[in-house]
């Protein structure tokens, strides 16, 4: 079957006009075939005899099929098989099995903290780098646009990784230390960072070696595997820290961080040269329940810039969130802060808390340190600050009317001012 | 005119193998053996062998999808071409080429040309360096019927005539744009009328007659030649296997093309010619009929024989003279 | 070598007669290159090009060698590919790279494939030179920037220099090149004055030139994008942000290196092209960064380009059509 287009792959017998057996001349027609709808007469390639038909009238067959043979004579044999072999040689065309290659299998990386389900925007630098350095991108906090992580984030982590203090076997804490004196400890509320004491390490470093600590979980400190943080043993991680800083320090806590300085100050008081207690706690509230809830939730869920606004109002108060400008700068800075405690490190927080709620109210008399409890006015997280200062027996009191939970970053100066005199005072 | 038996014989050699390289062909497609779009040249045989028979060696021929005949008129390696057309390494164009694109500058083929007219302007070109060189060479494009319908033909022929380049223009009219007959679509009698838009002397050949090809083609090198700038020769002819390899032909008049194919065979009429003018005999011509199938033979043998290119070494080289990566 | 403050244009005449007078095989044909002009009559001269680049070459070299052709953009770059087929050196002026809609051809299908096609066995030393780019209220079909096609043409090569100086090397190289090359003028750098070291030197094909160099942020771009990435990397130097400035100069072969290091150096990548912006240079560019050097990318790679609009008239749409430093520093803004 000759191909006669270049699209051509069968064609049909349509009829044989000279019959087996019949005497034919080259260049006589001999045959009809029909291939894309042409009909078109094919000559006989050589005089002699039409000895053989291979493909009947209607039948189709591939190009270059055999369909006839013309011998020399009746009597000369023609063997198809032999032919085959000589003359049908097709066009070799490419190919071949295809193979499909796999990528080497990637190196078993270190077990990972692999909790955060928020999609993270990581720069194909940055992966490179943490590949290289062996470090876990979920702990590092992006400081790209939409906070993506870059190589620069990165190679920061790494360089403070080195930096990271050990408080137990597992367990090393992010400590930023700055200043020259007694040692000032700076301890972060529920799911923030030290850069909530921002206001006061500026301060604080003029005098005192001031040590901003990111609790475990938070930051680039450590996050071992736990069902919670209980509030004991991130006190037993400042004693630890303690005692590499000297032996005893003045404690500045937060909400769950007056909690921590309160839960060491009662059960190891030889480490604590006093107290500050910044809007604590002795006992959890359902709406503070709620609170939390909803935090880990949106933290798991939604960018830090939405968690952000979400908690802006219960953080600050009526009068400080009327200042526009003052209220997107804060979210933003918020969002950072927020940015770097995994939504995982917040469940374990939550369940730490949960369990310490009241287990020392009764005992808030017990503390011996020197203590100044700061109370904010419009407190929406933590309304029985009140009843804590009244209970430690000569505690200091600030009060600042007006001012929401994160009082130490509305009311910086009042709040300062209350801290360097309640720490002169030990001196 | 009067050849010599030497000369008629090998006049009569590069027709035949002209006429059997394209039956060869046509064999070798029907059986899958090469694939490729081809457009074989037999029935023009007189007018590639004709032209070509006035041109030396250094003179340029460019040409057309329907290339194999210039090619082997001008001398270029029937094996060489052969093994091209079975993509091998050892072809014409080390199997990169292809049936409309064998060149070989060796011998002044400036290369067949897939793009109808495209090869115009390349002629034109090369007719300038000939001009500014002051070589002495001539130029010569052939071309179809179809290609005088493109722009590249008329800028082209201004461009030469205007300045009197050294080139000659041959179109072959076979009397069809692929399928198309070319009284479709060109509006005038004759090609060579085109010529007198451009100041361009014309002439035209009876291309089925070598003989009157031979002559005319003269005239119009010498012109080109002396300084007197370039001609515009319409050959009349025929392409007996139709656009190309496996065209069933349903749109020719199958009675004129019997007429052309029985009657008008330019080997036939120039066997009849020589022959009756007693310089050769059947007989000399028979033996040169045997030698060119012997060739041929040995050319597909070869052919098939001969090495497959290297993707790794030939897919990639030959884009650039140099290119730094 | 000395140095005197020229033209681009005039660099690039100065480029022509010295490769004309270093080589007898090197000619200039083209639509209005000489222009013209009955030097036997005074006070009558010729034009020397539409913009008046080749003038003085025909008075030097005679209209043999400086040849105006006919307006008939196929046939003569198709003349000039066949010329350089067989043996000559051309040197061939497509008025306006717009004009490559009735001229491809010759350089598509002809001396793109010549070479690879008959396997090696020719040589087609053909340069091309057409003025491109938007700047001179030229509207719609005087002003694209078409080098993408070009360049995406195996077999072509495509040089866009930014300064008189490198036009002048580039050129030389450019027709002292056994290949064919489109050289591309950009409007916007034509009549803009430089430094032109005198006498003969070549600016090698396929060579980036790092024009500044520093750590924060990669501007690439060529031709008339490298004036704007000059100010705009200004303006981010007074903002304490260092910028590599990367001009390409040729985009085909494409320093792909020069690329990928400065790439490496910085992680941030931005391309400024005036060209429009589907199957682009700066697409070009990013793909190669996002291809070979992507544990290198710090943030996505931004391309700065003409909208996908054709080239408008009106002075206010074609200053908003063309990029700006503004832009520039824009899309470096969103690198963070």
């Amino acid at each position: 079957m000759p191909k006669l287009g270049m699209t051509m792959e069968e064609g049909t017998v349509v009829r044989w006009l000279a019959a087996k057996g019949a005497a034919v001349a080259r260049g006589e027609v001999v045959l009809l075939i029909e291939s894309e709808k042409n009909e078109v007469e094919i000559e006989a390639s050589a005089s002699g005899v039409l000895r053989h038909i291979y493909v009947d009238d209607g039948d189709t067959v591939a190009c270059g099929s055999l369909l006839g043979a013309i011998t020399a004579s009746a009597d000369d044999a023609f063997d198809a098989e032999a032919f085959h072999k000589a003359e049908h040689r097709p066009e070799t065309k490419g190919g071949g099995a295809l193979t499909v290659k796999r990528a080497a299998p990637k190196a078993q990386a270190q077990a990972l903290p692999t909790s955060t389900p928020t999609r993270r925007a990581i720069a194909p630098a940055a992966r490179a780098a943490a590949r290289r350095l062996g470090i876990a991108l979920e702990q590092i906090p992006g400081s790209g646009p939409g906070g993506r992580v870059t190589k620069q984030d990165v190679e920061t982590f790494a360089v403070a990784r080195e930096a990271l203090l050990p408080v137990a076997d597992d367990v090393r804490l992010e400590v930023f230390r700055e200043g020259e004196g007694e040692a000032v400890l700076l301890l972060p509320g529920f799911g923030v960072d030290v850069s909530a004491f921002a206001r006061q390490t500026s301060v604080l470093v003029e005098n005192f070696k001031v040590c901003g600590v990111n609790p475990r979980g938070v930051g680039l400190s450590d996050a071992p595997e736990a069902d919670a943080y209980e509030v004991a043993q991130c006190a037993a991680d400042i004693a630890a820290l303690c005692d590499t800083l000297g032996g005893a320090a003045h404690l500045v806590g937060a909400s769950l961080g007056a909690a921590v300085a309160l839960e060491l100050a009662i059960a190891q008081p030889e480490r604590v040269k006093s107290l500050t207690l910044i809007t604590p706690f002795a006992e959890s509230n359902a709406r503070l329940d709620a609170l939390l809830e909803a935090w880990q939730r949106l933290a798991a869920e939604v960018a830090p810039d939405a968690l952000a606004g979400a908690l802006l109002p219960w953080f600050f108060s009526t009068h400080f969130l009327a200042d526009e400008d003052m209220r997107a700068r804060t979210r933003r800075g918020l969002a950072k802060t927020l940015s770097r405690t995994p939504a995982a490190s917040l469940e374990r927080f939550a369940a730490g808390l949960g369990a310490w709620s009241g287990s020392r109210a009764q005992q808030l008399g017990e503390v011996k340190a020197p203590t100044l409890v700061v109370v904010a006015g419009e407190d929406l997280m933590t309304p029985d600050a009140e009843l804590v200062a009244a209970a430690i027996p000569n505690a200091r009191r600030l009060l600042v009317p007006g001012a929401g939970h994160a009082v130490a970053l509305e009311a910086g100066d009042a709040v300062n001012e209350a801290l360097l005199a309640h720490l002169a005072a030990q001196a | 005119m009067d050849f010599s038996r030497e000369s008629s014989i090998e006049i009569y050699r590069r027709m035949r193998t002209i006429r059997g390289f394209e039956d060869k062909l046509q064999e070798l497609v029907a059986a899958g053996r090469i694939g490729g779009f081809l457009h074989l040249y037999a029935g023009e045989e007189a007018v590639a062998v004709g032209v070509c028979a006035q041109l030396r060696e250094t003179d340029l021929v460019g040409s057309t999808h329907r290339g194999h005949g210039h090619c082997i008129a001008k001398g270029v390696d029937v094996k060489g071409m052969m093994a091209e057309l079975f993509g091998r390494a050892t072809g014409t164009c080390r199997g990169k080429g292809g049936s409309m694109h064998i060149a070989d500058m060796d011998c002044g083929m400036l290369g067949a040309n897939g793009i109808v007219g495209g090869g115009i302007p390349l002629v034109t070109g090369a007719a300038l360096t000939a001009q500014i060189k002051q070589s002495g060479a001539v130029a010569v494009g052939f071309f179809g019927d179809g290609a005088t319908n493109q722009g590249q033909f008329h800028e082209s022929l201004n461009m030469a005539s205007n300045w009197k380049l050294p080139a000659l223009y041959v179109c072959e009219n076979n009397g069809f744009g692929e399928f198309t007959p070319t009284e479709f679509v060109v509006p005038v009698r004759d090609i060579a009328d085109r010529a007198a838009s451009y100041g361009m002397h014309a002439l035209i050949a009876d291309g089925m007659d070598f003989f009157d090809v031979y002559e005319k083609a003269a005239v119009a090198i010498e012109r080109a030649r002396r300084g007197d700038g370039p001609t515009l020769l319409e050959c009349k002819t025929y392409r007996f296997y139709g656009h190309y390899v496996g065209d069933p032909t349903p749109y020719r008049d199958k009675e004129e093309a019997e007429q052309w194919i029985q009657n008008r065979d330019p080997l036939e009429l120039f066997e009849a010619r020589v022959r009756e003018s007693g310089v050769v005999s059947g007989d000399d011509l028979r033996e040169v009929d045997g030698e060119v199938e012997r060739l041929l033979r040995a050319a597909v043998e070869e052919a098939e024989q001969a090495p497959q290119p290297d993707p790794e070494a030939d897919l990639t080289s030959d884009v650039y003279v140099s290119y730094p990566t | 070598m000395t140095a005197r403050e020229l033209t681009t244009g005039a660099a690039i005449n100065e480029a022509l007669a010295i490769a004309m007078r270093s080589d007898p095989d090197v000619i200039v044909l083209g639509e209005d290159v000489a222009g013209g002009g009955d030097r036997s009559k005074a006070g009558v001269e010729e034009m020397g090009g539409v913009l008046g680049t080749t003038r003085g070459l025909v008075g030097e070299f005679g209209m043999a060698r400086v040849r105006d052709t006919p307006i008939s953009e196929m046939g003569l770059l198709g003349t000039a590919v066949g010329a350089a087929a067989s043996g000559l050196r051309p040197v061939a002026e497509l008025m306006f790279m717009d004009f490559l809609g009735t001229s491809l051809d010759p350089l598509l299908n002809q001396a793109a494939k010549l070479r690879y096609m008959f396997g090696g066995k020719v040589r087609v030393p053909l340069t091309v030179r057409t003025v491109s780019g938007a700047g001179m209220r030229a509207a719609a079909q005087h002003s694209q920037s078409l080098y993408w096609i070009t360049t995406g043409i195996p077999g072509l090569k495509t040089v866009v220099p930014s300064t008189p100086a490198d036009a002048k090397g580039l050129l030389l190289a450019a027709i002292r090149d056994d290949d064919p090359v489109i050289f591309c003028e950009a409007k916007g750098i034509l009549n803009q004055t430089g430094e032109v070291p005198e006498g003969d030197y070549e600016v090698p094909l396929g060579k980036a030139a790092l024009l500044r160099e520093g750590s924060d942020v990669s501007l690439i771009a060529f031709g008339a994008t490298v004036s704007v990435a000059q100010q705009a990397a200004d303006a981010l130097a007074g903002e304490g942000i260092h910028a590599d400035l990367l001009d390409l100069r040729s985009l085909s072969p494409l320093d792909e290196e020069a690329i990928l290091r400065t790439l490496e150096k910085t992680g941030r990548v931005v391309v400024v092209d005036e060209a429009t912006p589907r199957c682009g240079i700066a697409s070009d560019v990013a793909a190669l960064c996002v291809d070979r050097g992507f544990d290198f990318l710090n943030a996505p790679v931004k391309r700065v380009t003409a909208p996908h609009t054709p080239v408008p008239f009106s002075a206010v749409l074609e200053d908003a059509f063309m990029p700006s430093a503004q832009r520039v520093l824009d899309a470096v803004a969103e690198l963070g």
